[in-house]
């Protein structure tokens, strides 16, 4: 107690206790989805602390083991050799995952109860944008063991970027340092990767963070009808934070029980980087424009004056994704309805809002799916079919059963 | 004239704000300029030219000299780096000279092809124009190339057209000639090689 008052004599933590650690937080379980991602992020810095103490960003040949590799490779051989740094490793694998999946369910939490509405725009956007680091940071993260699978998985993001028109090769040798690969690649992406994108990703959370603390939560349902008006919720000091602190336990036990039982990526079992290509298929959550690359066809072309040219990469690569964001990022200034500002919107109540976004995750699905294409034998006729009338008639059926079992928009 | 003093300081400090943020932004160009890494030509990054042979890019016999006898006729393709018989240097130190080199009877070329073929030999680029992975596998049915990332189809007897898949466009072809049964380059690749979002001539239908 004599340390507390020494320090409140010099910090005033009284003050800071009733500002900052007495915020109510709502109780919610889907509430927990964004902490989850935080989780990810912190374990994912802690994990990668571990990683770049042994790892070695070089393209170049070295002797390893009586073998010529890359020196990435080998180091990353040399860490699975460690006491712990497989597990280790493949715990900071499934934690991108991990995190890539929290911070989409986070999203779509908040998109299904209309928590993007006025005033919390900036925090939509936010939020976006940390998803899109995120994804670019695990996109990164591929590229780093410089196996075969790591090189082709790059040399295809390499060749999205240098697909925009005009600015592509610009772009893209800023990003992937050069001509992807080249000898100058690894040393920037990994400074990317360690450095500089994973301190703008803690500065937007912190920002994000911040923002929620001053707008305060929207309050679930119970809320408005306990006490219409209030803030209802428990003290972040000490109930959330014990809350807090079970679940980043259960997280880190599971994390771990998960890394170590399923040990992700195994260099050895993609080699080092060879002249000819594996066949292989991207992690799950950029399956989707896996499958949206092989079902645009070559005939996909719209000149543009230069002699430049929008391509079907392009618009698999580039225009799909970048139009779904760029819908995502105006959308709170679309649906500018000031109502329930302070209250979780129930999905029930908001059927179009609701069914229009079941009918965007079947698009997902059906894109996914078609990253089979080969395994399952589909024509590239049938799967637009599919990605068309599918998630068309997810939209309708969820509507239409929304509307027949809890009536009106209301 | 008390009034007109502050207005005057103020013109005074907006200026010189906007002249240093102007400064400041025109000399942060030459940051930007240095961001993008400048490429070092090596003899092993060369792209290929006239005379170059080639050598077999993998496999047990990786860096022999690539002769007639070696390609068998319709295929498979062989993957191939080019190398300078004067020098000795194999160009595989930049992924874009990486070639398939295949042969047929030179009949079974369409016209426009034969032109750049010799002895029923070609040789294309080996990086896909989609995505940039190596066109590495061999389709034996259907006599064609596949690139195993997004599963595009050429095809190598009509100067390497697309057939299936999404590749923007045809594979690069370079231009061969077969001297004492040694495949022998007859010039540079005819297109870019590669990923472009440049239209390179009109895709042959």
């Amino acid at each position: 107690m004599s340390v507390y008052r020494w320090l409140d004599e010099r910090l005033d933590l009284d003050r800071l206790n009733k500002k900052f650690m007495r915020k109510a937080f709502p109780v919610h379980h889907s509430f927990f989805l964004g902490e989850i991602a935080l989780f990810s992020f912190i374990v994912l810095v802690l994990t990668g602390i571990f990683l770049t103490l042994n790892f070695e960003p070089s393209s170049r040949l070295v002797e390893y083991r009586g073998e010529k590799l890359p020196a990435a490779y080998a180091s990353v051989l040399y860490i699975d050799s460690l006491p712990f740094g497989k597990v280790i490793r493949s715990a900071h694998h499934w934690a991108a995952n991990i995190m890539v999946a929290s911070v989409f369910l986070h999203l779509l939490r908040i998109l299904l109860t209309g928590a993007y509405k006025r005033p919390r725009e900036i925090n939509w956007i936010l939020g976006l944008l940390l998803l899109g680091l995120t994804v670019v940071l695990a996109f990164i993260g591929y590229a780093l063991p410089f196996d075969a699978y790591a090189v082709t998985a790059t040399q295809i993001g390499y060749g999205i970027a240098k697909s925009i028109p005009y600015l592509g090769d610009w772009l893209a040798q800023l990003m992937f340092g050069g001509e992807f690969p080249s000898l100058r690649s690894l040393p920037r992406l990994y400074a990317l990767h360690v450095l500089w994108l994973p301190l703008l990703l803690a500065a937007l959370i912190g920002l994000h963070l911040l923002i929620m603390i001053k707008q305060k939560h929207t309050q679930p349902r119970y809320a408005e009808e306990v006490a219409p008006g209030k803030v209802l919720g428990v003290p972040m000091v000490p109930m959330q934070a014990t809350m807090m602190g079970i679940l980043f336990l259960l997280y880190l036990g599971s994390l771990f029980l998960l890394a170590g039982a399923l040990i992700a990526h195994p260099v050895e079992v993609y080699g080092p980087p060879g002249t000819s290509t594996p066949v292989l298929k991207p992690e799950w959550y950029f399956l989707w424009l896996y499958g949206l690359l092989q079902m645009i066809p070559s005939s996909w072309q719209i000149p543009l004056p230069g002699g430049a040219a929008i391509t079907s990469e392009f618009i698999g690569g580039v225009l799909i994704p970048g139009l779904l964001g760029l819908v995502a990022l105006l959308l709170p200034f679309l649906d500018t309805r000031r109502t329930k500002m302070r209250y979780l919107e129930l999905p029930s109540q908001h059927p179009m809002r609701t069914s229009v976004t079941v009918g965007l995750l079947f698009f997902f699905f059906v894109a996914t799916f078609a990253g089979w294409k080969e395994e399952f034998g589909m024509t590239n006729a049938q799967l637009w079919a599919m990605l068309v009338f599918i998630p068309l008639g997810a939209w309708l059926a969820t509507y239409v059963l929304i509307r027949q079992i809890w009536g009106k928009e209301g | 004239m008390a009034d007109k003093t502050v207005t005057n300081r103020r013109a005074v400090l907006q200026a010189s704000l906007g002249a240093g943020l102007g400064l400041a932004a025109l000399s942060s160009l030459f940051v930007v300029g240095g961001l993008k890494p400048k490429k070092e030509i090596t003899p092993e990054s060369e792209p290929p030219k006239e005379g170059d042979r080639f050598v077999i890019a993998e496999g047990p016999d990786k860096g022999k000299l690539i002769t007639l006898d070696a390609l068998p006729l319709g295929g498979p393709f062989v993957l191939a780096w080019p190398k300078d018989p004067n020098t000795g240097v194999v160009k595989s130190g930049e992924r874009n000279n990486l070639a398939m080199i295949i042969r047929f009877q030179p009949d079974e070329y369409d016209e426009e092809t034969r032109e750049n073929t010799d002895q029923g030999v070609a040789v294309y680029s080996a990086i896909c124009t989609h995505l940039g992975c190596t066109v590495s596998q061999w389709l034996a049915d259907q006599k064609a190339f596949l690139c195993p990332c997004h599963k595009g189809i050429y095809d190598p007897r009509r100067g390497a057209r697309v057939i299936g898949g999404p590749p923007p466009r045809p594979l690069p072809m370079l231009p061969v000639k077969v001297e004492n049964g040694e495949v022998v380059a007859a010039g540079g690749f005819l297109s870019p090689v590669g990923v472009a979002w440049r239209r390179s001539g009109a895709p042959r239908v």
